[in-house]
């Protein structure tokens, strides 16, 4: 059995070690950050999450939509029901038609998803020549989502290495896959003027916007953690009390493993 | 009152009901006193394993079900309302999506105790066979419910594997067209995937039941591959085994969510969590982990049909196991070429299933080839082996683990098999 | 090599040990508690989903446009809502003697609506009308037929409800009228007044609590 053991230990790691192999030799590593999120311990950091949201809504929402969140949703990062009351009203969605079969409009109610900003993929693709995803899964729909989206909006736009060329209408980014990119850089210094005073930078910008980014895509991250929790511990205590039992039934049985005899021919010495 | 059933139950309401119905007598018998090998090692707790699974997905399947679109416009954002809106919905989706990773994990050791151990030897063959045919079944509901979310990889998938039916002659573009209800994966697919990968769950319960019935004839095979010679060698299934199989059912569990709660996309793919679109191919069509194998072989050569046919045939060659392996021991722990044969097919399956995640380019290509060659050879090459392998002496019972004709240290060792030791066609319990 | 007469692990079965029976009344416990951990988020998901409590919120009707002796109909939590705006006449007749007579509960024993609609109009002001549009007999919408009339859509009609179904009649108070099938008076949903032209549907005025699920008949 011994050789087995280690043909699935170099199994494991031979697959392990594919995704590296997989990628190209240039392609950047996002550097990894230490997100307060992380880890089986893991929460968000309300203040960060709060920051993130107003880059968002200030910055990325003017191209970006994030269909599956609805206003109600701000409740988890912390927001009251006055203030989200306030923030979907400021908002304007499609109403009933009137009586004579018109559209309508209204302001938003805390119920409705977010505004997206064009009506359909075809309109933003018209107005700004790609289309830009929706965020609300982002961060899971990238590998190492988190890192990726802070590198690329938070270090990656940086100047062409020499004899690189750049197209009209694209941008160089180095931790785009292919390196070009339509999105010009979306952050500046000073893009946003936090409610809490925070200083602004873009590489606070892009710590805040990822870890909202991950909330919207994660919202059931901490009752998942908080719950994982409880749930192994109580697996461990039962295993151990469980096999406890296990041994003690087993105790009385000649001719298994444990009394000294192997049940393939061999007896101890 | 000829013919009922004479019920021992004390308790005179259950009395009643066991004369007429003797299910807690059949209880008692099939999984209270049932006489078991007592030398069982944690491989066979596999088996209870995948039941316990097989339940898990079921109950989760049928309360996402209760909120889940299977329509291409809804089906994408219905899993969102799942994850999102319902009350422990992010749990249920979890559970499911991890348990699918827990049931091949389960299943492909609980496959590997049977030919490493030659539990598909008789009487067994048809346990194997019902086995085989429970995996098969296994790999379609995971293949229909990984369409279900309707993300970039669960469509594109479905086309891939879908197309590859176009290989069969004659009828392969009609059975694609039946597949598909249409000209392309589109909602009609979506609608009939659902419907189907709803069904045969229950059919997989009807099979383990006729496989759980199979064995209870035959009785078990056991690490030795010796057959029971009597009571000694055996331990009433409870309490000796109900205590077992419950801690190997905590371990499970406790594997089970460490993922679901602290890694819950550990095997998904980024992309699934992009909806479909037809117009856009990903960078990298790949199957969820437990099929990187099978989809290194069809890969491996060029020709679509040979490729197709040799991806069918690496799961039902093992149909034919029970008689393309004429050795008359059964585990391989008496059989060294065997065994060794074993640890390299079990390398050769990881190999393989790291050359279906990568692009079929440079070296991954031979690696393939390679792989697949020594795979049908380790089929092909059972047969000889039975015959030119000298088996280890094997013990004269489970209770006794001594060697018969043992000649001591330095001795020539073994001789002729002990009674029992080599599979037989029909052998009482 | 015999074996012994008494399979030793069934005389292990006879000794008793207090320690042994803890072990395994705690193993058996813990796996009890924890079908029951799982079992929860079972039922749990079958509560009506967060988007769904949401939808149910309450609903501001704008109730300026409606004319008087006119009526509007709006959906809140599934169920249709009359909005009636009563003329003066109506009122008047909703206090008369004749129509009280033929009336099954003209003073609204009977739980069928908040605490402050328990009056002769039923309603927090007399002008407005908000009752839940579903004949307590069988769950059919009833008709609005608010014009008194000697023979339309019955004889001495004095303005009210007729439902298609079975042919129930109620008041412009929602009031059931005596020998018809439906046994009680229409619902009247939580509302409040916001301003002379704007009602709440679903929400209690301050200091008040009042459930739709606590009437006898939706």
């Amino acid at each position: 059995m011994r050789a087995l053991s280690i043909t699935a230990c170099l199994g494991l790691a031979l697959t392990g070690a594919a995704p590296a192999l997989a990628q190209e030799a240039d392609v950047a590593k996002p550097p990894p950050v230490n997100w307060s999120f992380s880890g089986p311990f893991g929460t968000f950091d309300r203040a960060a999450l709060q920051r993130g949201w107003q880059v968002y809504n200030e910055v990325c929402s003017g191209c970006h939509s994030m269909k599956y969140m609805s206003y109600r949703n701000l409740a988890g990062i912390g927001l009251t029901p006055a203030q989200i009351k306030a923030v979907a009203a400021s908002k304007t969605v499609p109403g009933a038609p009137d009586d004579s079969g018109q559209p309508t409009t209204r302001p938003a109610l805390p119920s409705d998803r977010f505004v997206s900003p064009f009506p359909n993929p075809e309109a933003a693709k018209a107005a700004l020549g790609a289309v830009p995803p929706d965020q609300s899964l982002l961060e899971l729909a990238r590998p190492d989502g988190a890192n990726y989206i802070h590198a690329l909006v938070g270090l990656g736009y940086v100047d062409p290495p020499k004899g690189v060329k750049v197209p009209d209408g694209f941008y160089y980014n180095k931790y785009f896959p292919v390196k070009l990119i339509k999105m010009p850089p979306p952050l500046s210094d000073g893009s946003v003027t936090y409610a809490d005073g925070t200083k602004a930078t873009v590489e606070q910008e892009a710590r805040d916007v990822v870890t909202f980014l991950t909330y919207v895509a994660n919202p059931d991250m901490e009752q998942r953690k908080h719950l994982g929790i409880r749930v192994v511990g109580f697996l461990v205590l039962l295993t151990g009390v469980t096999y406890m039992v296990k041994k003690r039934i087993w105790s009385d049985v000649h001719g298994h493993h444990d009394d000294g005899h192997h049940g393939d021919g061999q007896t101890h010495a | 009152m000829a013919g009922l059933h004479k019920s021992e139950i004390q308790n005179p309401v259950l009395n009643w009901i066991d004369t007429r119905l003797p299910l807690i007598t059949l209880m008692q018998k099939e999984y209270g006193s049932f006489p078991t090998p007592k030398n069982f090692n944690y491989f066979w707790n596999f088996g209870a394993l995948a039941t316990i699974n097989l339940m898990v997905m079921i109950a989760t399947g049928v309360f996402l079900a209760m909120n889940y679109d299977p329509s291409a416009t809804g089906a994408f954002d219905s899993i969102q309302r799942i994850m999102r809106d319902v009350n422990y919905g992010w749990l249920l989706r979890y559970i499911h999506m991890n348990g699918a990773t827990m049931f091949f994990a389960i299943i492909y050791i609980h496959i590997f105790r049977g030919m490493y151990y030659g539990s598909y030897k008789a009487p067994r063959e048809l346990l194997w066979i019902t086995g085989v045919f429970l995996f098969l079944l296994l790999m379609a509901t995971a293949f229909l419910g990984y369409v279900l979310p309707w993300g970039q990889m669960s469509y594109w998938g479905a086309t891939v594997i879908t197309n590859l039916f176009s290989a069969v002659p004659l009828v392969g573009n009609w059975i694609v067209t039946l597949l598909w209800g249409g000209f392309s994966v589109a909602d009609p697919t979506l609608n009939r995937f659902f419907a189907l990968h709803y069904l045969l769950p229950f059919v997989i319960t009807g099979v383990v039941f006729l496989h759980v019935v199979a064995l209870h004839i035959t009785g078990s095979n056991n690490p030795l591959g010796i057959d029971v010679k009597s009571e000694q060698d055996t331990v009433p299934f409870h309490p000796y085994y109900t205590a077992k199989d419950s801690v190997g059912m905590c371990v499970y569990f406790l594997i089970f969510a460490c993922f679901v709660f602290f890694a819950p996309n550990y095997f998904g793919e980024p992309d699934n969590f992009i909806q479909a679109n037809p117009l856009q191919t990903p960078a990298a069509i790949v199957p969820e982990w437990y099929f990187l194998p099978y989809y290194a072989i069809l890969r491996a050569v060029p020709d679509k049909l040979m490729g197709v046919a040799l991806m069918f045939s690496s799961i039902l060659v093992w149909f034919i196991l029970p008689w393309l392996d004429t050795s008359p021991v059964r585990s391989a722990r008496f059989r060294p070429i065997y065994r060794a044969m074993m640890v390299v097919l079990v390398a050769d399956m990881f190999l393989l299933g790291a050359v279906g995640a990568h692009h079929p380019m440079g070296i991954w290509i031979l690696l393939g080839r390679v792989g697949t060659a020594w795979y049908f050879l380790h089929f092909c090459a059972l047969p000889f082996i039975g015959y030119l392998e000298k088996p280890l002496p094997l013990p004269e019972s489970i209770s006794n683990p001594v060697l018969r004709d043992y000649q001591g240290p330095g001795g020539s060792g073994g001789g002729p098999l002990p009674a029992g030791a080599a599979a037989k066609p029909m052998e009482k319990p | 090599m015999s074996s012994t007469a008494v399979p030793v692990h069934q005389e292990a079965e006879f000794q008793g040990t207090t320690r042994r029976d803890f072990l395994t009344l705690l193993a058996l416990a813990g796996a009890g508690v924890g079908v029951a951990a799982v079992a929860w988020p079972f039922i749990d998901s079958l509560e009506p989903a967060a988007d769904t409590l949401a939808a149910g919120e309450p609903l501001d009707v704008d109730v300026s446009k409606i004319a008087p002796g006119q009526q509007i109909v709006v959906m809140w939590r599934g169920k249709p809502i009359f909005l009636v705006h009563r003329t003066p006449q109506a009122i008047k007749t909703l206090q008369s003697p004749k129509l009280l007579s033929i009336l099954s509960d003209p003073n609204s024993h009977v739980a069928q609506q908040p605490t402050y609609a328990q009056n002769w109009h039923r309603s927090i002001l007399p002008e407005f009308a908000v009752m839940v549009g579903i004949c307590t007999h069988l769950g059919c919408v009833p008709g609005f037929f608010p014009n008194p009339s000697p023979t339309d859509p019955a004889p001495n009609w004095p303005g009210g409800y007729l439902c298609p179904c079975h042919g129930s009649k109620y008041d412009l108070a929602g009031r059931v009228y005596l020998g018809v099938p439906a046994p009680y008076n229409l619902p009247v949903p939580p509302y409040r007044v916001m301003s002379p032209t704007m009602l709440r549907i679903g929400e209690n005025p301050e200091g008040s609590d009042f459930d739709l699920n606590s009437v006898v008949q939706i």
